[in-house]
């Protein structure tokens, strides 16, 4: 159960979930297919979340804080008129919209972005704005750019000019749809259809699953899509360098969603794997913290042949707890959604495995709960990820680096702190092979505290 | 010295012009058109033949050009003629043709016939269907029934005006079922406009998927010959997204099949179309001389399904099997008409092929965007790199200059000795294709690409896993339900 903290509150994460559908014919109405897109986003940002159409008149749009199905109601749905749409869920407290902000440049436009752009405020002072936030300088930008360039230039303008890893999908009030994935390619973006009758963008694959439509590329990295009621353009505009983040591969990304051409399903049934070569161990029964590390627990069973039980059954909503903003409310959803079943566990010796860990606070708390109140013989925790090491710059908000545990102590220090009998992290190798991809290619930095866009920060401080 | 009289402008034609001066025979070649599409009228031009300018859909336009140039055979390319009885004008004035009947052609232009016949005749790899004569009845069943379905003009209205609507999540289906209702709206006040010579409004079938091919066969109403199967690309856009067109591209080959279909396949989809000819002779009384293909599909309900027929052959599926044929199309056309079609050995060369179209922005629906943009060719590039190019909607002036006719401008085929690499050299060709004023062009990179027909071939598969499990259960082409207080129920038509 990682536990992520928002140490810097107020300020911007650069994780989100986006969705754009565009269709080809004006029959459609789509708020409804990206209201249950967003809810199969929902997993990647549940404080706020927004929809804006298009209808061929104008822009129309809600977004409010609180997850999709308290948000949006039949009539808010009914009144979001249009062919064309996009959609944002983020884990964004404080002001509700700062996605989906609507540029007061020449072009009118909504846009959602999931990432970062780490030249904000130099942008906003080129531009002669207020940096009113990331995603309001970037709609600014692209606004501009708009008025005298045809979309795809303007997209491979506003990305040159616009530094950081990010996607973005943009709505106009012309009726264009421009979506498209920085060089990085470190924040997904995937592309399907329906039919003869609607396209779509999305972060996963999974939305695009629930839309009923069929995934059927990446938007590769540096890649733009310009949607117009004349033409899908699609162009690489930027060589691409890669750096997906692995952190989509052990918990941000949905287990049933496919991105970067590798399902994450398999990826984490090979970290199971992995873990289960990497740190076997004599017990009785291995259980998977819900919900990330089911698939690591599965796998390392199915390894070593030690018995999967479920180990815990959860109370209320499914709350996503590492992403929740405060640590209050991330120590109540891992406690609802950790009420254990006695029967189980008692009298066993136990392999408990969870995604992360940050500070060790809820494992310790886990592994007492198990200990004194169960009665196990033996508890051996196995983490199916790489020691957390260090802070992400780009999104996901880890705490500073002396709050991590696994920076400070050895496995066997965590064992002895966390009262375990056996602690284990997943190798930093274990993870590239599971993932299937090389070391260059991925952004590792809280596993390595190596960052691409290095230089631009050091450009941006300076 | 033979004369042959062809019918149509597009690429289709313009291969067909291409295959019949090849022929050994030299034959003369004229041609109607309304538009003047370059490439034939060269062809023309070079074998001592002549143009006509006029509608080819008019019968009296087309048998008054046939008595100009005396021809000695007529071969019509495309469906509207047909539908319009250009042919029973032709064999009335006593002119062969290769091209159906009126009769036998309704197989193409009346979806419902179509529909009906397969049903009466129990043809294997047909859909169930409703055909509606009023669009409000058509709303009402839709509005009953949240159904996956196809929604169709009853008639063939150029390829345009079909809606397939997988409804099978419940939280989408009130949307789903707007746009339907709406559609069959559309079809009526858009699609069937203007059109009278069906009963029947709109067709309503049940939706199907799998991967599609056309087989394309020659007849004379007794022998069909097959040609190698083509499968064409519809979505407008790269990788199978966007508008459907009226063909973006398609594949063939190595061989008579395609990489996703199998030998087997290919049989009982050549059966299909036998089993459709000889029911047209059973119940219309003619013999359907010309060219029949089938639009099909590989689904779970039978293996090998008709989606559509054409009564002639495919645009741009005609310019992947014509440049390949090896026997002299002049003579398959003679056997066709003497309806001694047994005796041809039909012989194809063994290259895979590409074809790739390229068209204006705007198409395909937004014509009036896609018009009037001037054209150039560089012919001499495509040719040297052992690539053929067919001239599209695309109208020659007096002057020898080419304006944009709306459509698809050319289609560009490349033989090579497998599907990839021949859409790579086709590729290679499309930057000769330029319009001189700036406006956009459009293809698709991604036809015969490794990528996409990796994608057919997993789609095949799932699907003849289904089909075959269901012929092991003998529920091939069968849908079996169980409804409380009924019982056991088969749905048929």
């Amino acid at each position: 159960m990682l536990i992520a903290c928002l140490s810097r509150l107020g300020l911007e994460l650069g994780l989100a979930g986006v969705i754009g559908i565009y269709a080809f014919d004006e029959l459609w109405r789509v708020a409804r297919f990206i209201y249950y897109g967003l809810l199969a986003l929902q997993h990647r940002g549940q404080e706020s979340c927004g929809i804006a159409t298009f209808d061929g008149r104008g822009l129309h749009r809600h977004a409010a804080e609180g997850v999709v199905d308290r948000v949006f109601d039949e009539g808010l749905l009914a009144s979001l008129q249009g062919w064309a749409g996009v959609g944002y869920v983020s884990p964004q407290p404080g002001q509700a919209g700062l996605q989906l902000a609507v540029a007061e440049g020449p072009v009118k436009l909504t846009l959602c972005l999931n990432g970062k752009l780490l030249n904000a405020e130099q942008l906003a002072k080129e531009l002669k704005t207020l940096n009113a936030g990331e995603v309001k300088v970037f709609a600014e930008l692209l606004s501009r750019l708009l008025a005298k360039l045809s979309p795809m230039e303007a997209a491979e303008e506003a990305m040159r000019r616009a530094l950081g890893p990010y996607s973005f999908i943009a709505l106009t009030e012309r009726g264009e749809m421009i979506a498209a994935r920085d060089p990085s390619g470190l924040k997904p973006l995937v592309i399907g259809s329906f039919g003869f009758d609607y396209g779509v963008v999305a972060s996963e694959s999974s939305a695009i699953d629930v839309v009923g439509a069929e995934l059927k590329a990446d938007v590769e990295p540096g890649e733009a899509y310009v949607f117009t009621p004349y033409s899908i353009e699609r162009r690489r505009l930027f060589k691409p360098k890669p750096r997906f983040c692995a952190f989509e591969y052990v918990y941000l990304a949905r287990p049933d969603s496919i991105i970067n051409d590798r399902s994450i399903y398999e990826v984490r049934t090979r970290m199971g794997e992995a873990l289960a070569s990497e740190h076997p161990v004599e017990a009785d029964v291995v259980i998977g913290v819900p919900e990330t590390a089911i698939p690591f627990a599965m796998s390392y069973s199915n390894a070593t042949k030690i018995p999967l039980a479920m180990g815990f059954v959860r109370t209320g909503p499914h709350v996503r707890s590492a992403i929740k903003p405060t640590q209050f409310e991330r120590l109540v959803g891992v406690q609802l959604k950790l009420n254990p079943i006695r029967s189980a566990i008692r009298g066993r010796r136990l392999v408990l495995i969870d995604d992360s860990v940050v500070r060790g606070n809820t494992t310790k708390n886990t592994v007492a709960v198990m200990r004194n109140r169960l009665g196990v013989k033996e508890v051996h925790v196995r983490i199916g990820s790489p020691r957390l090491i260090a802070q992400c710059p780009f999104g996901m908000e880890v705490p500073p680096k002396d709050e991590l545990i696994a920076a400070h102590l050895t496995d066997e220090e965590v064992a002895a702190v966390v009262g375990a009998d056996s602690f284990h992290w997943l190798s930093l190798k274990g993870l590239l092979e599971a993932v299937g991809d090389c070391e260059e290619r991925l952004c590792l930095g809280c596993f390595t505290e190596a960052y691409p866009f290095k230089e631009v920060e050091a450009r941006e401080a300076a | 010295m033979v004369k042959v009289l062809l019918v149509g402008e597009a690429s289709r034609e313009h291969a067909i012009a291409d295959a019949l001066a090849r022929s050994g025979r030299e034959p003369r070649l004229y041609a109607v058109m309304k538009n003047c599409n370059p490439g034939i009228a060269k062809l023309c031009v070079q074998t001592g033949g002549a143009v006509f300018r006029g509608s080819f859909t008019d019968p009296k336009v087309v048998v008054e050009a046939a008595s100009k140039c005396s021809a000695d055979l007529v071969f019509i390319g495309p469906e509207e003629p047909l539908f319009r009885g250009v042919a029973n004008a032709l064999v009335e004035a006593g002119f062969p043709v290769v091209g159906a009947l009126r009769e036998a052609a309704e197989v193409e232009m009346s979806k419902a016939f179509m529909r009906r016949l397969m049903w009466k005749y129990r043809v294997p790899g047909r859909l169930r269907f409703k055909a509606f004569r009023s669009v409000e009845d058509a709303v009402a069943y839709i509005s009953a029934y949240a159904e996956s379905i196809a929604l169709k003009p009853a008639r063939q209205a150029g390829g345009k005006g079909v809606k397939v609507i997988a409804d099978l999540q419940a939280y989408l289906s009130r949307e789903k079922q707007e746009v339907k209702a709406k559609h069959a709206r559309v079809i009526e006040e858009k699609h069937m406009a203007g059109y009278d010579d069906v009963e029947d409004r709109i067709l309503i079938e049940e939706r199907v998927e799998g991967p599609e091919y056309t087989l394309q066969a020659f007849t004379d109403g007794r022998t069909v010959k097959p040609m190698p199967l083509v499968q064409d690309n519809k979505n407008a856009f790269e990788m199978d997204i966007g508008p459907e067109t009226g063909g973006m591209g398609s594949i063939a080959g190595p061989g008579m099949t395609l990489p996703f279909i199998s030998g087997e396949e290919l049989k009982a989809s050549v059966e299909i179309i036998e089993r459709v000819v000889e029911a047209l002779w059973r119940e219309r009384g003619v013999r359907y001389k010309g060219i029949i293909s089938g639009q099909m599909m590989l689904t779970a309900l039978w293996g090998p399904t008709i989606i559509e027929f054409y009564s002639r052959l495919g645009d741009p599926e005609a310019c992947n099997v014509l440049p390949i044929l090896k026997t002299d199309l002049l003579e398959v056309a003679e056997a066709i008409v003497s309806e001694s079609l047994h005796k041809v050995d039909l012989e194809f060369e063994e290259a895979a092929t590409v074809v790739k179209a390229v068209a204006p922005r705007g198409y395909p629906d937004h014509r009036e965007l896609a018009r009037g943009h001037p054209v150039y060719v560089d012919e001499e590039a495509i040719k040297r790199r052992g690539c053929i190019l067919y001239y599209g909607s695309v109208d020659q002036r007096d002057d020898g200059s080419m304006v944009t006719a709306g459509s698809r401008v050319a289609e560009i085929v490349a033989k090579a000795e497998d599907i990839p690499r021949a859409s790579e050299l086709a590729e290679g060709c499309v930057p000769f294709i330029r319009l001189l004023d700036g406006h956009g062009l459009f293809h698709r990179s991604d036809i015969g690409s490794s990528t996409l027909l990796k994608r057919r071939v997993e789609q095949a598969e799932l699907v003849r896993e289904i089909y075959r499990y269901r012929a092991s259960k003998g529920l091939v082409g069968r849908v079996l339900d169980w409804i409380p207080g009924r019982g056991k129920v088969e749905a048929e038509l």
